[in-house]
């Protein structure tokens, strides 16, 4: 599905002393199938324009428009293409009520209207895509379970709406590094099986290092920064302009960098920066 | 969430908000009296020209204000229609067996009247006055029951945490149901049935996090040492200004001639 936001503004608690700008005339446009990670400090304005995707929201200005129709349109085509975002917020498990796993990860699916088969085979697919064993998980309390396998359940029950667009929303926030890695490489993988649009939210820059393609900046509601990943987080001293800190390998390769060595601070992954210390040493 | 909501406090520096909250709920008692009490038409101007010079003072925003009335919409509805068809007097208009009266007509307005001013009272008095205030007022005014054993301190402590978490609940509401809208439920239409199954999505998650809430508050009030029982000592006193003073006449005298005059 094509995105295209068109001068977004939002303004929350409008017309009292609380009043917010959020959003202040954001442009963006996103490609079917791009792998796009948003960024900013907090309050920037990132998960207020992913609800305005999810066309959750009502602009107070501009318009989001999916393939040409605007987003929180009370339209028949509207809701279709609504349906096909699916948006996990942050901490998606709180928002389970289920009595099983199973009913959790279903919710969704059945309102989609789908027969029950289908239901069933969405669940099997959707927890194996995040990990879980449907055998195994199907029938538990979605509360009794651990706090990495509820988030995990949560974001089963939006991959089983087998969305166009995917939005995570910092989907890895209060998990162990481990969980977070696992968690992300399983996301990568789905999006990878499916091609759908992958929007994923979040201030860890090095955790989107190695899932998106390109980065969008935001710093006070506004677009500050918007381009390959590599050249948006190569880039220090704007990422600190903006009050985010940057990959733990940029900041090396910065520091070697000061200290006389010929190295790129553009270096991402773990690999990546290696060789390129690696390249320096052997010359 | 895009409006005030009614029971929210409206942080602003007005002559409103820095009255004394035992002044302000006084006050706020005799307005939501004085159109019950009120028998002469001057009694219901003097409670409406206070609480129209209460809401401009306090600077609220009129459409919030004027929200506040959806909440006594359907009271004042069954209100109007019960005194109009039973109220008896001098036919307007009969259809078949039913006759309403003129006078019918004027108590249901009066009904709907009282409501709407109670409710834009209350509201005003929330929007006017902290939670901290509201129950240091109260505690303040409670304070002779506790000789006769109430447990006013623990009352205001529930009072203050219970105002405290309104607004985070509408909140909460808001977020939660847009979370589920995300994951493709429209929860605002449908049959009568399905609207209210629809409820419970958003219902089960949020008494899930008020509980949640309880627990977590419970243990920080108990990790600060939070004790009811010895004599708590407070930053701000309430003290009675001149300003109190006017405020407490005005209303004391606006309500002595509303009641008296027939």
């Amino acid at each position: 599905m094509h995105i295209r936001v068109e001068s977004l503004t939002h303004i929350y608690a409008r017309g009292t002393p609380a009043e917010r700008v959020a959003l202040r005339g954001v442009d963006l446009e996103i490609e079917p199938g791009e792998r796009v990670g948003i960024s900013g400090p907090t309050g920037s304005g990132k998960s207020t324009l992913v609800q305005h995707i999810a066309g959750l929201l009502t602009p107070a200005a501009g318009r989001v428009l999916l393939d040409g129709v605007p987003a929180h349109a009370r339209t028949p085509e509207a809701r279709a293409r609504r349906r096909q975002v699916g948006l996990a917020f942050q901490f998606p498990e709180a928002q389970m009520f289920e009595v099983t796993v199973f009913r959790e990860v279903a919710f969704g699916p059945r309102h989609l209207g789908l027969n029950a088969d289908e239901i069933a085979a969405r669940v099997r697919w959707a927890l194996e895509m995040v990990g879980l064993d449907p055998d195994a998980f199907a029938d538990r309390v979605p509360f009794a379970l651990s706090g990495g396998e509820m988030r995990r359940v949560a974001l089963a029950g939006i991959l089983a709406l087998k969305p166009q667009v995917l939005i995570l929303d910092e989907p890895t926030a209060g998990l162990d590094p481990r969980g977070r890695a696992d968690i992300l490489a399983r996301l990568r993988a789905w999006q990878e099986q499916t091609g759908a649009t992958f929007i994923l939210v979040s201030h860890h820059l090095d955790e989107m290092a190695g899932l998106v393609d390109r980065v969008v900046l935001l710093a006070d509601g506004q677009v500050v920064a918007d381009g390959p990943t590599r050249h948006i987080l190569g880039d220090g001293d704007r990422l600190r302009s903006v009050g985010l800190s940057p990959p733990p390998g940029v900041v090396l390769l910065e520091a070697l960098r000061a200290a006389g060595w010929p190295v790129r601070t553009d270096a991402l992954v773990i690999e990546e920066i290696i060789s390129e210390i690696v390249r320096c040493i052997e010359r | 969430m895009n409006l005030l909501l009614p029971g929210m406090y409206f942080a602003a520096d007005t002559a409103l908000h820095r009255l004394d909250p035992r002044v302000k709920m006084g006050a706020a008692m005799a307005l939501m009296v004085l159109p019950f009490a009120a028998r002469h038409p001057i009694g219901h101007l003097l409670a409406v020209g206070l609480v129209g010079a209460a809401a401009v003072l306090s600077r609220a925003p009129w459409r919030a204000l004027l929200g506040t009335l959806r909440t006594v919409f359907w009271l004042s509805f069954f209100m109007f229609f019960f005194y109009f068809f039973t109220t008896p007097g001098r036919p307007l208009l009969a259809l078949g067996g039913v006759r309403v009266t003129v006078e019918g007509l004027l108590a249901g307005a009066l009904q709907v009247y009282r409501l709407c001013l109670l409710a834009v009272v209350a509201a005003l008095l929330t929007y006017t006055t902290s939670p901290l205030q509201l129950t240091h007022g109260l505690e303040a005014m409670l304070s002779p029951l506790a000789r006769i054993g109430l447990p006013v301190r623990e009352l205001g402590m529930v009072l203050t945490v219970a105002l405290r978490f309104v607004p985070t609940f509408f909140e909460e509401i808001e977020t939660i149901s847009r979370a589920q809208r995300a994951r493709g439920v429209d929860l605002s239409s449908g049959p009568p049935w399905q609207r209210i199954r629809n409820t419970v999505p958003v219902f089960v998650p949020l008494f899930l996090s008020a509980i949640r809430r309880a627990e977590e508050l419970a243990v920080a009030m108990e990790a600060r040492g939070f004790r009811s029982q010895p004599h708590r000592t407070r930053l701000y006193q309430l003290t009675l200004t001149r300003a109190d003073a006017i405020a407490a006449l005005i209303v004391l005298a606006c309500g002595t001639i509303g009641v008296l005059i027939r």
